[in-house]
């Protein structure tokens, strides 16, 4: 069995110097390549433009947080300074690789959640506008859901405050339901619905005897009703001797026609009569009178 | 009268213990200043000591540097995937390598590297002699031990890295730009500085503070059962000063 060497001991593996330089070596390569790789993850070797974000407040922007585009870190957040208008400037190195998604157009967004870090997004909704410039200022709208806590607070505060106004014993609502429940007793009562309606039991009562009597107003309405469908009866005998009269008119109309007929010829005949009277009779073709 | 006598007594041993107990601390630090001079010199590492090196290092790295990488690994697989399953499962999907790499590679490999290195060693029931001496014996195993401790964390946390990809995106190259792109967000100069400065404080401590307890118990005619405890203690309180040091300078 191999026997492993002690710390401090002088046994000799072999090979032991050809393991431990290359676990040197190894060692090295890990920490340069390591080294190297986190430069590299840092953007330290690609080439940046500048944009500087304009807010009221930098809350929640911290150094190395991402400036996304779709969804995609195209920036990264290099310094957030007070700037003398007192504004927060938030000073942003994009990848020139990346720079082509911002243009003069882009709106730059920062949205605070209430669960999760702020974030900073970027949109361009023309991308053929012209590319935003090295350096550019731009102001950034701030999209913040923890600032509408209070005013949901105070809402729901209101709310709260207005179901025990509506719970309180002297409510308005709870009046409502003892009405309420005053109507269920009075539906169940011996007068039902035209209680409820009427208001009272005795209104009821009144209502009943008030159509008893009109039942029996109706029973005489029956019966004169009775006397004066007979009289009709009568009436339509009339009415038909009163038909045959009209026809008979209607008759003695037609012969009337006739009757003038003869008139008229007898009254033509007895023109043409005068007239040949007329030029029969000498003194006729003389109409004129002279006098002397 | 009495119980004037017990406080006055109380006084003089806390008073006592704080003296002994600062004297104890001094000298551990003067042996530290003292092994580090030395293994900052050139001439440690002439012919004779680096073969001392060279064993030690072997000893102390070599020999386990494959199995505490595949346990390591092992370890950092089953919580990678217990953190990206529950992160994705609460929608916080986008946090989990994030939370992986903060949480595994700068906290826990480091430390798991260093206590790792300090059982395996067993330096803290070493029979290092008081008469040995310091240059020709301990300065190599300073050395090697605190390499070890760096290795170890550093090729652990390489393959931690890995995994953590592969378990996230498979075997996709697609995921590398945005992996890249996360590992840059989290290793910040300040979080770089201090990883590498924690690490670097880790295997000093490691290697000075257990040798120094011994060392310091022989002068002290100290029963040697005794300075093991002591050791371990001080390495445990180093440590976990260290790692709160780290903490603070990351998050607050």
């Amino acid at each position: 069995m191999q026997s492993e060497p002690k710390l401090g001991s002088s046994s000799h593996p072999p090979n032991i110097e050809f393991k431990v330089a290359l676990l040197i070596i190894v060692m090295v390569l890990l920490m340069l390549g390591s080294l190297v790789y986190v430069m590299y993850a840092r953007g330290v070797f690609e080439s940046t433009q500048r944009v500087v974000l304009i807010a009221d407040d930098s809350e929640g922007v911290i150094v190395g947080m991402d400036l996304t585009f779709s969804g995609f870190p195209i920036g990264r957040v290099q310094r957030v300074e007070l700037s003398d208008e007192g504004k927060a400037r938030i000073i942003i190195e994009v990848a020139r690789e990346d720079a082509k998604w911002l243009r003069t157009s882009s709106v730059f967004t920062m949205e605070r959640s209430m669960v999760g870090s702020t974030h900073l997004h970027v949109y361009s909704g023309v991308l053929a506008d012209p590319p935003l410039p090295d350096g550019a200022v731009r102001a950034v709208l701030i999209g913040n859901a923890a600032a509408e806590i209070p005013q949901l607070v105070n809402t729901v505060h209101r709310l709260v405050e207005n179901l025990q106004n509506m719970t309180k014993p002297d409510s308005s609502l709870n009046m409502s339901l003892n009405n309420l429940q005053t109507v269920t007793h009075n539906l169940t009562g011996p007068y039902g619905v035209l209680g409820v309606a009427l208001g009272s039991d005795a209104h009821a009562k009144k209502v009943i005897s008030t159509l008893d009597e009109s039942k029996a107003a109706m029973i005489q309405v029956n019966t004169i009703l009775g006397e004066v469908r007979t009289s009709l009866k009568g009436v339509d005998a009339v009415l038909v001797e009163a038909q045959a009269v009209g026809a008979n008119a209607r008759m003695a109309t037609t012969d009337l026609a006739a009757l003038r007929e003869q008139v008229e010829m007898n009254l033509r005949k007895v023109d043409h009569l005068v007239d040949e009277v007329n030029r029969k009779w000498p003194l006729a073709r003389d109409t004129e009178l002279k006098l002397p | 009268m009495l119980q004037q006598s017990l406080l006055h007594s109380g006084f003089n041993y806390i008073g006592r213990a704080c003296v002994r107990s600062s004297f104890s601390w001094w000298g551990m630090i003067h042996f530290g200043a003292v092994a580090l001079v030395l293994a900052l010199t050139p001439s440690t590492y002439d012919r004779c000591r680096r073969a001392a090196i060279t064993r030690n290092i072997y000893a102390s790295t070599w020999q386990v540097l494959f199995w505490f990488t595949v346990l390591c690994a092992l370890i950092s697989l089953v919580l990678i995937r217990i953190v990206v399953v529950t992160a994705s499962s609460y929608g916080l999907s986008q946090y989990a390598l994030e939370m992986v790499v903060r949480v595994l590679v700068l906290e826990l490999i480091p430390l798991g590297a260093a206590l790792f290195v300090v059982l395996r060693s067993g330096v803290l029931t070493s029979t290092s002699s008081a008469e040995a001496s310091l240059h020709i014996e301990h300065v190599p195993r300073i050395v090697a031990i605190a390499f070890s401790v760096a290795t170890l964390a550093a090729v652990s946390s390489a393959v931690a890295l890995v995994l953590a990809y592969l378990v996230v995106y498979g075997l996709s190259p697609w995921g590398l730009a945005e992996y890249t792109h996360m590992i840059g967000r989290v290793f910040d100069p300040v979080v770089t500085l201090t990883f590498v400065l924690k690490t670097v404080w880790f295997s000093l401590a490691v290697a000075l503070i257990p040798i120094a307890s011994v060392l310091q118990a022989q002068k002290e005619a100290v029963r040697e059962s005794n300075s093991a405890p002591q050791g371990t203690v001080r390495l445990f309180l180093v440590l976990a000063l260290i790692e709160g040091l780290s903490l603070s300078a990351r998050y607050i």
